[in-house]
């Protein structure tokens, strides 16, 4: 329970951590009983939904089964972490796929391979986010300066990186020869391959920026309450930029370890990828008005898709379900999200 | 998206504002668009003006107006239909799938279920208060999978083209039939709307949907009909699909989303809801077709024109934008 006098310290030591310019971390008000079984939630059903799939299929509760799970939630993890900064601010991004394409186009062109001479290794993956965080920004740009809603300009960017990536393609397929890009997917340490350790280290750095950044709490407070933020004299619009760049910089990232996976750089790297980085931060607890939710949560998440798409499979259901399983997941959540909020909210657009 | 919406309170005196010369001009932009597009064309390329490029034009855009007039009808109330493409890929596995079993009923089968379905979607978006951007992203995951899974991801081939041959007729010889029948479905719908109450209930539930609802207008039901209308609309456009390519597909039409939606912003109808029409994304498929056919004539990649869309569609909203509507931008 939060008395009145700590929530009036806390909302002081915001103003002096603004007036200041320091970065005082903030003291989280301790959660309400309500909420952190809400929190609870999604971990409780990532417990039950393994144990169902354990008992129902002897392959699926095997060591070797959940190493696959773990390294199957890379790519999806590394999108998430970028995605749950926007859905914390309450927009939307739709344009990883269109990011992701550039930039496994991109970094295969960059690395060694089959269609050029380039041979620059680590500073060609380097290149590839950096063009990715580009095309982030792009899209923060626009809906800051143009005023059009996120999820339009993420659409539109997503089209413009999907037709970057298909000019760079130029109809031959770039195959990676670069030895540590193709090592990435397929040496281990500690039994998990390298994409793996790489997107926990996307989730650590995440959690950071979330957690201690101005960023990441700003982040925050744009989605719990715009308008009060900028009353308050922040300038709202440069983060929201800041985060979409991010963003744009993790789905590059991403697109990077689908090079790896697939040693080759295809247009297509990114197909999906924004519905189920979506699916898995709404299942992890982040609500789509903002302002809830967090890296951790979104990475609960992601557990929670790849074990239902794996365990699916074990169990003997057809692929092509899993959209179809994703699709009623996310409309499924939001609505449980929505219900406590039923009566106040009566305008949806 | 749930924005936040602050209606402005009425002035006390109602002033008749004449709309100056740049707004008129903005609000012709299409029909402007459709014609320097035709121009520019031409003088790329002199043959193009012919009746046989022409027509060929025409044709291959009726599936697209149909779909964009569908889904101009919930954009208009202030939401959004991102499923059309999937669900209209969906209806062509229907159609070859049901065609040897119910012959000539097909038609009329595939649109009712495609109604069906998306007047599911509206219940789902007004009942479970789900913003209509999420149900219809979902819908779009979940129509997909279906279509993979009932067509075990492979196109299905249409040996009886009896049914859908009445399509690929040409009306006086000149005209595309398709195209006609999706004139057609934008005349009859706009009629209808304007001789009922119904055109002012969209508009209503678009500007302020609050408003709207304490005035007593029935917000949920209008939303749902235009939820309905849109599906039926993509069944339609899966039948005309389907006459010119003779087959079924899951992924037939799924690259006719960012087209559809750039046709109804390049009309002019607002994203935020209420302004707009059905012969304003008529007006935009055939800005949007024109631009498609014509690249390749200019000498331009066919890459290019993603990266076209996207920028169109941004552009796009960011000119017809209703800015008093929405002070926050998510």
């Amino acid at each position: 329970m939060t008395s009145p006098t700590e929530a009036g310290r806390g909302a002081g030591r915001a103003t002096g951590t603004e007036a200041d310019g320091d970065v005082v971390p903030a003291q989280r008000p301790r959660p309400r009983r309500g909420v952190s079984l809400r929190d609870a939630g999604p971990p409780i059903a990532l417990v039950v939904i393994f144990g169902v799939f354990a008992v129902l299929s002897p392959d699926f509760r095997t060591v070797s089964n959940v190493q696959n799970v773990l390294d199957a939630a890379a790519v999806l993890a590394v999108v998430t972490c970028g995605i749950s900064f926007v859905l914390m601010m309450g927009s939307i991004d739709l344009s990883s796929p269109g990011i992701m394409g550039a930039s496994a186009i991109t970094v295969a062109l960059l690395v060694a391979n089959n269609r050029n001479d380039n041979d620059l290794g680590v500073l060609g993956v380097v290149v590839a986010v950096l063009l990715a965080a580009g095309l982030g920004c792009l899209s923060g740009l626009a809906l800051v300066v143009l005023k059009v809603p996120s999820f339009m300009t993420t659409l539109g960017i997503s089209a413009v990186g999907l037709g970057v990536a298909t000019l760079m393609f130029a109809g031959v397929q770039p195959n990676v020869s670069d030895t540590m890009l193709q090592g990435w997917a397929v040496e281990r340490f500690l039994g998990l391959a390298y994409l793996t350790w790489i997107a926990l280290a996307c989730v650590l750095v995440g959690w950071l920026v979330q957690r201690y950044s101005r960023l990441g709490r700003y982040a925050f407070a744009i989605g719990g309450a715009e308008e009060v933020l900028a009353l308050s004299g922040v300038k709202v619009a440069p983060y929201k930029v800041a985060v979409f760049t991010m963003a744009g910089a993790f789905y590059g990232l991403a697109g990077v370890m689908v090079t790896s996976q697939l040693g080759a750089g295809l247009v297509q790297a990114g197909r999906g990828y924004d519905f189920s980085a979506i699916t898995a931060a709404v299942v992890g607890g982040t609500l789509l008005i903002g302002g809830r939710g967090g890296i951790l949560h979104s990475t609960v998440g992601v557990l929670l898709v790849t074990v239902l798409t794996n365990g699916l499979v074990q169990v003997g259901v057809s692929p092509y379900w899993q959209g179809g399983v994703q699709g009623l997941i996310v409309v499924a959540a939001v609505a449980a999200a929505v219900i406590p909020q039923r009566r106040r909210n009566q305008v949806t657009k | 998206m749930s924005t936040p919406v602050i209606t402005k309170p009425a002035a006390d005196a109602v002033v008749p504002v004449r709309p100056t010369l740049g707004q008129r001009l903005t609000s012709f932009m299409p029909v402007i668009a459709l014609v320097v597009l035709l121009a520019a064309l031409t003088i790329a390329d002199p043959g193009f003006l012919t009746l046989n490029s022409l027509t060929a034009a025409v044709r291959t855009s009726a599936p697209l107006v149909v779909l964009a007039a569908g889904a101009t009808l919930v954009v208009l109330c202030g939401g959004i239909d991102l499923s059309i493409a999937a669900l209209c890929s969906l209806a062509t596995v229907f159609f070859a799938l049901w065609l040897p079993d119910l012959g000539g009923l097909t038609t009329v089968a595939v649109i009712a279920a495609t109604a069906a379905i998306g007047a599911l979607q509206g219940l789902a978006h007004v009942l479970l208060r789900i913003p209509s951007f999420i149900v219809t992203l979902g819908g779009m995951s979940i129509f997909s999978a279906i279509a993979l899974v009932i067509s075990d991801a492979g196109p299905i081939r249409v040996v009886d083209r009896d049914v859908t041959n009445w399509l690929t007729l040409y009306v006086g010889g000149v005209v595309p039939m398709s195209f006609v029948v999706a004139l057609v479905v934008v005349a009859v719908i706009s009629l209808v709307l304007r001789l009922t109450p119904l055109e002012s209930w969209i508009r209503a539930t678009g500007y302020s949907e609050s408003a709207a609802r304490l005035a007593g207008t029935p917000v949920d039901v209008v939303k749902v009909a235009a939820f309905t209308v849109s599906g039926a609309c993509a069944g339609l456009a899966a039948l005309m699909l389907v006459s010119r390519n003779f087959s079924g597909s899951p992924s037939m039409a799924d690259n006719l989303l960012l087209p559809a939606v750039a046709a109804i912003v390049v009309g002019g109808t607002a994203i935020t809801g209420g302004h707009g029409s059905l012969w304003r994304s008529l007006a935009g498929a055939l800005v949007v077709t024109l631009l498609r056919v014509g690249l390749p004539i200019v000498g331009v990649p066919s890459a290019y024109e993603q990266i076209l869309y996207g920028a169109i569609i941004v552009a796009a909203v960011a000119l017809t934008l209703d800015r008093s509507k929405v002070l926050i931008i998510k």
